[in-house]
């Protein structure tokens, strides 16, 4: 790495360009990897998982992370989309914040502006209710009236779920926008509100110890985390919400230094080293290859341009 | 008795030791922040041995409290918002030469409010995280009145009250730009991205303070300090009599704000600040370098330490942005905050909070030790302190978010806030409306929408009877005074 650095230097100084960089000396440089959230967040710490290894078992191949937090994520997946398409800059995305910018208008990219490497994580949605709450299942959430329910701000992941059930129950709740799941978790151990719709990472401890009960999980079948708890599906509500953190690269980049990547993040995701890491770090894997997550942010994108027709934000 | 053993651990010591040094040196460049440099290392401690990491990050957070204080003495230019009020005081007394004096005040002050609230930490975390969740939305906003209520504390006594409120107004005028996270719409963002999450106080904290402080240097033709006292007796001034009972005030309030949700640190510097003010037999020195001011102000916002770490460890819920930088870092290892650092983990956890006494014994040491050599950063010509300060400044708004926008936004609030220092507006009212306005704002929203409409929630709670009646004290009696003031100015001129 250091005499690649001191050749790239020497290269500059004598005013050679080092680009366009060819598929046989690549990498040549650190690869970054734009995170559009907080160090130490759940994104972050999918991104840390893989450069851990990926730095360990592939030679030549350095990471830099650098985080561009704020905007539900716009302003770093603005720069992933923006990024020069050289293989040396790479990102993470989550949903479904990627595709609400596009739905509300607001994101200067389109999907069609990267390359969907891959899903890593996943945190199923769920319902839940403040321990000592009456409320037990989900019939009896669209059996009361009015209820007050905490979600992660309009457009989120959790705002999109609890509309779905309005809609599945023809109820409308008094709906609380919080700035984020500290204060959900805030207003569901103190009382404050009757539910919230969150994910599964948030408040998987508070409920096996029991300071507050999950009532559904808003999965497809029963989450392999808590395999007790029934799905909304199962409950007679048609609600699925997921968060997902995945791989994008900017559009464009030669087809074979983005193979090499979207090979290397398959391999790492199949590796025994990496499900032990994401299980001691508290995050849920669902590994998805590049085309399947395309499709699956596609349906997405779809699934909230609906609501957002109905209900803009 | 174990678990004294591992803090007690040469490797433990000595990462304590750094951690807690290089927290009051970046606490101290004026810029650079607790929340950023925790939020830098995080990663790095990914790899470290999970104790010594967050021993670490602990050191950092312990240590940069106190640091902000020194060039908020020093030179005028907080290095957090938490230390604007020590501002008030220390400076003027830096200029009267009595700096070694504030310096040991702040550094004796943030010790006893910093040990206090580990103390609190360590023997009542469980039961005081569940008391605190009682305070809900509607009285947050009422928290952060209280805190507001401290604008009207620093203008009292001259009779720019009103200029004073407007600047507050303005810094929540300011504070509107960005998202609407009640309707999730856009305010004044003009189509730019930068803007979306609003205008962060840190840039403006910069602009407004380290910024203008160097312009004003730069501007001046001599460097007029009284450098004789500091050579001569004052500097082995006693702390004065009666001082205690201010950091006992602080240290108090301080770990009770912390341990509520929200930016605790600046709202509880500023109300143990303003209680100390109403509380002093010798009020009138406030303003014009009052030690007092300043013990009462470092013990609140060291406070907040070990109050903002009692909800995050006992329910995962951060009470600032530093204890949430930190909480990602217990997670990071594996330690999902509950129950279990307390029986599973308790090997790490109570070595974790035990070593943030040691954290604190570190920098009382440092301080005391340094203070007389630290005093003399004030005595560096302005030819050398101006580039110095203004890169950190720079720099230090571009790295809390490594956004070019921000740097611009910092000079834009330098020279905004020139104009307004000039024309006699507070800048401290405004940074305190910028900052509190929007948690006054979301408390007020979240509150309305619990209470379907009705204000009556502000008003149901215990605890909200008895926040409004301290906001009434608080309110009060500076309004009578202003109000005595003017009457008696009236009827002289007429």
């Amino acid at each position: 790495m250091f005499k690649a650095s001191v050749f790239a230097g020497v290269a500059l100084a004598l005013g050679l360009s080092a680009a366009p960089a060819l598929a046989g000396d690549y990498p040549n440089q650190a690869i970054t990897i734009i995170v559009p959230s907080k160090a130490g967040g759940s994104t972050d710490r999918t991104a840390r998982l893989f450069t851990d290894l990926a730095e360990k078992n592939y030679e030549g191949f350095e990471f830099v992370i650098q985080n561009i937090p704020g905007s539900g994520g716009q302003k770093g997946f603005e720069a992933i989309a923006r990024a020069e398409a050289d293989g040396y800059t790479i990102g993470l995305n989550f949903t479904p914040q990627l595709v609400a910018h596009i739905v509300s208008g607001r994101a200067q990219y389109t999907l069609d502006s990267f390359h969907v490497m891959g899903n890593v994580a996943q945190d199923p949605g769920i319902v839940v209710v403040p321990a000592d709450s009456p409320i037990k299942t989900m019939a009896d959430l669209a059996a009361a009236s009015g209820l007050t329910v905490a979600v992660n701000g309009i457009g989120s992941d959790d705002f999109l779920a609890a509309k779905q059930f309005e809609e599945a129950a023809g109820v409308t709740f008094n709906l609380l926008p919080t700035k984020g799941s500290t204060e959900q978790k805030a207003a569901i151990l103190g009382g404050h509100v009757d539910a919230a719709f969150m994910n599964l990472s948030q408040m998987i401890k508070q409920h096996k110890a029991g300071d507050a009960r999950i009532i559904a999980m808003l999965t497809d079948a029963r989450d392999e985390h808590l395999p007790d708890m029934p799905t909304a599906l199962e409950q007679g509500y048609d609600v699925q919400m997921r968060a997902t953190r995945g791989f994008v690269a900017p559009a464009g980049i030669p087809d074979e230094i983005q193979s090499q990547l979207d090979s290397m993040l398959a391999e790492i995701m199949a590796s025994d080293a990496f499900k032990a890491n994401a299980a001691k770090g508290n995050i849920f894997l669902l590994p998805m290859s590049g085309p399947d997550y395309l499709a699956y942010l596609t349906d997405l994108q779809a699934q909230t341009q609906a609501v957002y027709d109905q209900a803009p934000w | 008795m174990e678990y004294l053993a591992i803090v007690f651990s040469p490797a433990a010591l000595l990462t304590i030791f750094i951690g807690t040094f290089a927290g009051v040196a970046i606490g101290g460049m004026p810029g650079l922040t607790a929340t950023m440099a925790v939020g830098l290392l995080v990663p790095f401690t990914y790899t470290m041995d999970p104790t010594m990491g967050l021993m670490l990050l602990g050191g950092i957070y312990a240590g940069a409290m106190y640091g902000g204080s020194i060039p908020a003495i020093l030179l005028n230019t907080p290095g957090t918002p938490a230390a604007v009020a020590t501002a008030i005081e220390g400076y003027p007394m830096s200029r009267a030469g009595r700096a070694p004096l504030a310096l040991k005040t702040s550094v004796t002050a943030s010790f006893v409010g910093g040990t206090f609230s580990v103390l609190i930490l360590l023997l009542f975390a469980p039961f005081l995280a569940r008391q605190a969740l009682a305070f809900g939305p509607a009285e947050t906003f009422l928290l952060a009145l209280m805190g507001l209520a401290g604008i009207i504390s620093i203008a009292d006594e001259n009779s720019s009250l009103i200029k004073a409120l407007i600047a507050g107004v303005l810094g929540m005028i300011i504070a509107l730009v960005g998202t609407d996270d009640m309707s999730g719409s856009l305010r004044y963002t003009m189509g730019m991205v930068d803007l979306i999450d609003g205008i962060d106080f840190m840039p403006a904290l910069i602009g407004l303070f380290s910024m203008i402080q160097m312009l004003e240097l730069a501007g001046q033709r001599g460097h007029e300090i009284d450098t004789s006292a500091l050579h001569k007796a004052q500097k082995r001034e006693k702390l004065p009599k009666g001082i205690g009972r201010f950091m006992g005030l602080g240290a108090g309030t301080g770990t009770l704000i912390g341990i509520l949700p929200g930016e605790g640190a600046t709202i509880a510097a500023f109300i143990s600040y303003n209680v100390a003010k109403r509380i002093s037999k010798t009020r009138e020195l406030f303003g014009k370098g009052n030690p007092e001011g300043i013990a009462a102000a470092e013990a609140g916002n060291n406070g907040c330490v070990g109050g903002s770490l009692v909800p995050t460890i006992t329910l995962g819920i951060p009470g600032n942005s530093v204890a949430a930088a930190l909480m990602g870092a217990f997670i990071i290892q594996g330690m999902i905050p509950g129950p279990d650092l307390f029986t599973e983990y308790a090997d790490r956890t109570y070595p974790f909070i035990l070593s943030l006494f040691v954290a604190n014994g570190v920098f009382l040491a440092i301080g005391l030790f340094f203070a007389p050599y630290l005093a003399r950063i004030a005595l560096v010509p302005p030819a050398i302190m101006v580039p110095v300060v203004a890169a950190f400044a720079v720099l230090g708004s571009y790295a809390l978010n490594n956004s070019v926008f921000d740097i611009y936004l910092m000079i834009a609030f330098a020279l905004g806030g020139l104009v307004l220092k000039k024309l006699g507006y507070s800048l401290e009212a405004l940074i305190l409306g910028l900052i509190l306005g929007p948690i006054a704002e979301g408390g007020f929203a979240q509150g309305m929408v619990i209470g379907r409409g009705s204000p009556w929630i502000f008003f149901e709670s215990n605890i909200a009877k008895v926040m409004w009646l301290i906001i009434l004290a608080l309110l009060i009696p500076p309004l009578y005074s202003y109000w005595k003031h003017v009457h008696r100015a009236g009827k002289a001129a007429g």
